[in-house]
């Protein structure tokens, strides 16, 4: 997949419009990379601003991941003699998870709210199915929780912050998000408590009439990609096994100034790099029993040659086998290294709004947000990718 | 005995390509609209008319539309969609206005042409139409109703074990509400149920 490279680097090279010219152009998709096409094509229509066309594009991820539920025979026999890149590419659990993030985002960005309710209830299906490799994945809990927010689901939203809560071991953060909703839902012992650890830390709340939220979506870096690694046992076995490359992460920092009165920002970060790890790691036990048979079958067929038709044809045949031994390291490289999730409460009115942004792999870098319109009680949604 | 095995071969495999040959032909056929056609255990569009058939006998058999003698006017906003599907609901409430209309018993305000409605008004009275024929302001009726649902689904999967079929589970409900704007009083409500289980194997070619 040449093309998909080459559009990987005009998307990190800065220009997304040329990357998505190459995606478009290309019509015929090997079966077993379709998804990565997908999820790809994807993320580049979301940076250039195109959602509509990144929905319809994850959509069709979206329904390729149910039709991949099926363990294809043949794919995997032939996998068994030779490598795992001849297999159709179903993507970790993670990148599985963030293609329904993606289409959350999407969706709030057209301000089309109950389909982005429908994509929360599908991340909460692959939460609740993979837990633990996903658990620290905070910024698509928190869209989830923001998505039944918008539509008045009080309850999916009372219950989703409050497992957020407890993830980020923060009981300040949402303390008011989870004052309000328990208060809507007659909670009044939760509301009671949730009000006394709000009074903690008042929040300065904007002034002149009910205030709205902007919601950003930060997306900074560049997400890890799989690279090989090998065990190799003399003279000619070689297991092989993909893993991530591992980043430096010094968290992010988000501070804001505006030009009206604010409360500070609710910001949630998720590390992309160490949720995709804890996915693969959830794997790894799959992996190793498979690439273990795949070592077995290799070696049986290499010394059924050297029995037939001698030693110079078994060890022409090992040397073979050795080569392509290639770990699969296929994966979703236009991800960010960090997503996260800005909200801020403001004046209804026009505003002008500088972010400050430090760490996610972009070091520090002040973004200034054109001219944005509140209205009371709306919230309004921006994507920003670095 | 050589040539009767190796005339089975040939028949064979000509049955073989035939098979093949007719699995690659593209097939279609018209279904009829009211034919039930079910892939899967998500939503389809024959669910759509059972639903819609089911509440509208109610809307009509019961009190306050059923027993009502003035066709009163009502006004439908869209069930809401709380399913985990991408389903356009607004289907849903455009066959129940038509199934309602159809009745004779009920008369429907156009929400959704509200502003085509206003800028086609606003164009009469510019000056440009015949006064005798251009509409008349302040003569649009208010609806005495208003129609509003949603429609929720629940999904269950069987549990993780070693099994070659994966079971699921999907109930479906609509929930229509029909509401007294001048009391606010719900003056009507009732719901239907689809509950479908699917199973798809785990394993294919």
């Amino acid at each position: 997949m040449t093309k998909l490279r080459d559009a990987r680097h005009e998307f990190y090279g800065g220009h997304p419009e040329k990357a998505a010219e190459i995606l478009n152009e290309l019509k015929e998709i090997p079966k077993r990379d379709r998804l990565l096409f997908l999820m790809e094509k994807g993320v580049v229509l979301h940076r250039l601003g195109l959602y509509k066309e990144s929905i319809n594009t994850l959509l069709q991820a979206s329904l390729l991941m149910a039709e991949q539920e099926v363990i294809s025979i043949s794919q995997q026999a032939g996998s068994l003699v030779t490598t795992e890149w001849i297999t159709e590419y179903k993507g970790e659990y993670s990148e599985r998870l963030w293609i329904h993030t993606y289409l959350m985002m999407d969706y709030l960005l057209v301000n089309k709210f109950e389909d982005a309710l429908v994509e929360a209830k599908q991340a909460l299906k692959l939460l609740g199915e993979h837990p633990d490799p996903l658990e620290s994945d905070y910024f698509t809990r928190a869209l989830i929780a923001l998505c039944f927010d918008i539509l008045d689901e009080h309850n999916g939203a009372y219950i989703e912050y409050k497992k957020l809560a407890e993830l980020l071991d923060d009981e300040e953060l949402l303390a008011k998000d989870l004052h309000s909703l328990a208060r809507k839902l007659g909670l009044d012992d939760d509301a009671e408590e949730f009000r006394k650890v709000m009074m903690k830390k008042p929040d300065r709340l904007p002034s002149g009439g009910q205030p709205g939220e902007a919601v950003f979506f930060l997306e900074l870096g560049k997400a890890p990609v799989k690279i090989p690694g090998n065990i190799v046992l003399p003279p000619s076995i070689r297991f092989s096994f993909p893993r991530y490359d591992r980043s430096s992460d010094n968290g992010v920092s988000v501070k804001v100034s505006t030009d009206a009165g604010i409360a500070p920002p609710i910001t949630i970060a998720t590390d992309v790099g160490e949720v995709a790890r804890a996915s693969l790691k959830a794997r790894a036990a799959k992996i190793m029993a498979k690439e273990t048979a795949r070592v077995a079958a290799k070696e049986a067929l290499a010394r059924s040659v050297e029995e037939s038709s001698g030693e110079l044809a078994g060890a022409v045949t090992r040397i073979f086998l050795f080569i392509t031994e290639e770990p699969d390291t296929r994966s979703w490289h236009t991800l960010p290294k960090s997503l996260v999730l800005v909200r801020l409460p403001l004046a209804p009115g026009e505003h002008t709004i500088d972010l400050e942004v430090s760490g996610g792999g972009i070091g520090v870098e002040s973004i200034l947000i054109p001219e944005i319109y509140i209205k009371p009680g709306t919230r309004v949604f921006r994507a920003i990718r670095r | 005995m050589a040539d009767t095995m190796m005339k089975c071969f040939v028949y064979f495999m000509m049955a073989l390509i035939v098979a093949s040959m007719a699995g690659c032909t593209v097939t279609t056929r018209t279904v009829a609209p009211d034919e039930e056609v079910i892939y899967d255990e998500g939503y389809h569009f024959s669910d759509k008319k059972k639903i819609v058939n089911a509440l509208v006998s109610s809307l009509l058999s019961k009190p306050p539309l059923g027993f009502s003698t003035d066709r009163p006017v009502v006004i439908v906003y869209g069930v809401a969609n709380r399913t985990s599907e991408h389903i356009s609901t607004s289907g849903i409430t455009d066959d129940i206005r038509k199934e309602l209309l159809a009745s004779g018993r009920v008369r429907f305000v156009n929400k959704t042409q509200r502003d085509n409605i206003a800028e086609e008004v606003d164009y009469q009275q510019g000056g440009r139409v015949n006064t005798t024929t251009r509409v008349k302001l302040a003569q649009q009726v208010g609806a005495k109703y208003m129609l509003t649902g949603t429609l929720r689904s629940i999904e269950k999967k069987q549990p993780r074990q070693v099994r070659i079929k994966k079971r699921t589970l999907m109930y479906y409900s609509l929930n229509l509400e029909l509401t007294d704007l001048e009391t606010s009083l719900i003056e009507w409500a009732d719901s239907t149920e689809i509950i479908r289980e699917a199973a798809k194997p785990f394993i294919g070619w």
